[in-house]
């Protein structure tokens, strides 16, 4: 699929190369408009947290700081106890990312490439979870933490990846079965398990899956909200989305939210995703299309 | 799917004793692999599934044991409580605007892009990248733009000689305020569009061109049905999605200005997990979330149902 598709963007490239004419120079003109929209709140953030502040106030605003107040981000960094929240946060978000694609990738090996009675059926099951909305469970969930006393810990959050993602294994499934399966079957004939298969020929075979995996769970446990919200208490085991949420209250004497505070904070909460998404992007993009135009079909 | 394919091909490389049967180590290696997911079905899926159908015919404050209550929360959710059918109401309005909004620009981004032009890798990154941020940071970013005294929107706005607003303290125009904010985030429908759209053969332009077509044209009858399938896998999720919107109202809104915002899954919250002046009932909130279930369950039931009769199916082998 990632072949074709490169195939397909060459064909393509060949055949409409950028004309000079007015259609052309509008919508060229257009995007750079509509990029320069999108970039724009992103400046913001940037100008925000630099500016002093009375600054922040200043009505019409300076879209650039008169000073540059880089003391903001210490500043910042101390009021919602950056330092330890973002190692909460990495913790929790790198137990997440093993445990969901090691899980993931097992089972939907397993589901392609293993003969056993019953696989159809199993594939099926984990499937329809993936219609169910999790939200209904939410609650449930919540009761047999709190009997389980694992409320105001990490143990709600990380557990529960290790069990596979639904979307994943429907993924990884697809992706094995279009490896050729006389692979398998030399590797069997020189005495090779199925652990043995999966853990030396299927993981290097299968990279874009789990790296695309990998990074999509980054993301989400790293943006994860409602989850820490709900399990964690005490502010020593927060993560940064709550530390981040809850910067105003942090504040309690003042009345007025230090924004400049806040967008640094904010820029500081940002900063790993996107430094994620840049050394990754290669791979995510190109992933990300041909997952989605594979699992179509 | 190919699915059947493979079973087919490594059949005939299959000894004939061994087809009728499953091998029994390959068995157990198998069980072995999934074991995570069925521990997970079951802790994960089935069990809660079946308790939250009792628990939302209890009462329960967290604390001490669910009481049995019987429908009283459905009673008093349909009759009494004055938070249900606005928060209904604001989910569906919500819905039915950012749904259509977002996909339809995502769409319209991506065939703005799919042409050949300086940078043009360089312009995709950069719509995307708003996507992979926090939406608690994006929040916050957001909020601090639209305050309507110092805000830069209103600002921009001002000096253009144009109207200003309260944004999302405006009953009126608290829900399209997050539509705004979903629309920056449109880079993630975006990319997969532009995907659908370069496997579109280019054939089919070429052939209408020389029938006379224009641009438009083109648009309607060869892009729309051909990226169909792509469309419609884009129409459930985010449907999905914006029925669950929590962070919005959490973070920028709180619900109001009079229930305008109060989403379903933050009523459920605000329910259950109790915000300030109320006490939690986890019971009521369970009953309210069959409620959020049942409605996502409907509208994507009527969407695959109604699905054929735009969403162009391939029937080719390949």
């Amino acid at each position: 699929m990632n072949i074709s598709l490169k195939a397909n963007q060459k064909w393509l490239g060949k055949n409409r190369q950028f004309k000079f004419n007015f259609l052309s120079i509008g919508l060229y003109i257009l995007t750079l408009l509509l990029c320069v929209t999108m970039l724009f709140p992103l400046f913001w953030v940037i100008t925000t947290a630099l500016k002093g502040n009375n600054d922040i106030y200043k009505v019409p605003p300076e879209f650039f700081p008169k000073e540059f107040h880089w003391e903001n981000f210490p500043k910042s960094w101390e009021a919602i106890n950056f330092g330890r929240l973002f190692v909460n946060t990495f913790i929790i978000t790198m137990l997440n990312v093993v445990g969901q694609v090691a899980s993931s990738m097992l089972v939907g090996y397993a589901l392609a490439r293993i003969r056993f009675p019953g696989r159809k059926i199993w594939f099926y099951l984990f499937i329809g979870s993936m219609m169910l909305p999790s939200i209904v469970t939410l609650i449930p969930m919540f009761r047999l933490y709190l009997n389980l006393n694992w409320y105001d810990s990490w143990l709600p959050l990380w557990v529960p990846a290790f069990f596979g993602n639904p979307f994943y294994i429907f993924l990884a499934r697809q992706y094995y079965l279009s490896i050729p399966y006389d692979l398998d079957e030399s590797a069997k004939l020189d005495g090779a398990n199925h652990f043995a298969i999966f853990t030396r020929i299927m993981i290097p075979l299968t990279t874009p899956v789990w790296l695309t995996m990998g990074i999509l769970t980054f993301q989400s446990t790293w943006n994860d909200y409602l989850n820490p919200l709900i399990y964690l208490r005490s502010e020593e085991t927060w993560t940064l989305a709550l530390g981040v949420a809850t910067f105003k209250s942090s504040f309690a004497g003042v009345s007025n939210t230090q924004w400049n505070l806040y967008m640094a904070a904010n820029l500081l909460y940002m900063l790993p995703p996107i430094i994620v998404f840049f050394v990754a992007q290669r791979y995510f993009m190109a992933g990300l299309g041909s997952l989605a135009t594979r699992s179509q079909k | 799917m190919s699915d059947s394919s493979h079973t087919l091909s490594q059949e005939g490389t299959i000894p004939k004793r061994a087809r009728s049967k499953f091998n029994r180590s390959e068995a157990w290696w198998g069980y072995l692999f999934i074991l995570p997911s069925i521990v997970g079905l079951f802790v994960f899926v089935l069990y809660p599934l079946a308790t939250s159908v009792y628990l939302a015919l209890t009462k329960w404050d967290g604390l001490n044991e669910p009481v049995f209550v019987g429908f009283k929360n459905f009673d008093y959710m349909f009759s009494k409580d004055p938070a249900f059918w606005p928060s209904l109401k604001a989910t569906l309005i919500f819905t039915l605007l950012n749904v259509p909004v977002t996909v339809g620009a995502g769409l319209l981004l991506a065939v703005l892009l799919n042409r050949k032009m300086p940078g043009i890798r360089f312009f995709r990154t950069i719509l995307y990248l708003p996507t992979i941020l926090p939406l608690v940071a994006v929040m916050g970013l957001w909020k601090f733009m639209y305050q309507p005294q110092f805000g830069i929107i209103n600002s921009i706005l001002q000096t253009l000689h144009l109207p200003t607003s309260n944004w999302l303290s405006d009953e009126t125009m608290a829900i399209p305020s997050i539509v705004i904010i979903s629309l920056w985030g449109v880079g993630s429908t975006m990319i997969i569009f532009l995907a659908g759209l370069q496997a579109v053969p280019q054939e089919l332009y070429e052939a209408a061109r020389i029938d006379g077509a224009g641009t438009i044209r083109l648009f309607w009858n060869i892009t729309i049905p051909m990226i169909s399938p792509i469309l419609f896998l884009q129409v459930v999720p985010q449907m999905i999605v914006t029925l669950q919107a929590f962070i919005q109202p959490r973070l920028l809104t709180e619900g109001g200005p009079n229930n305008a915002t109060n989403f379903l899954m933050y009523n459920i919250y605000s329910k259950g997990f109790g915000s300030l002046g109320s006490f939690p009932d986890l019971g009521y909130a369970t009953a309210l979330m069959w409620i959020l279930f049942f409605l996502i369950m409907f509208v994507t039931f009527f969407i695959f149902r109604f699905s054929n009769f735009w969403v162009y199916s391939d029937n080719r082998v390949d």
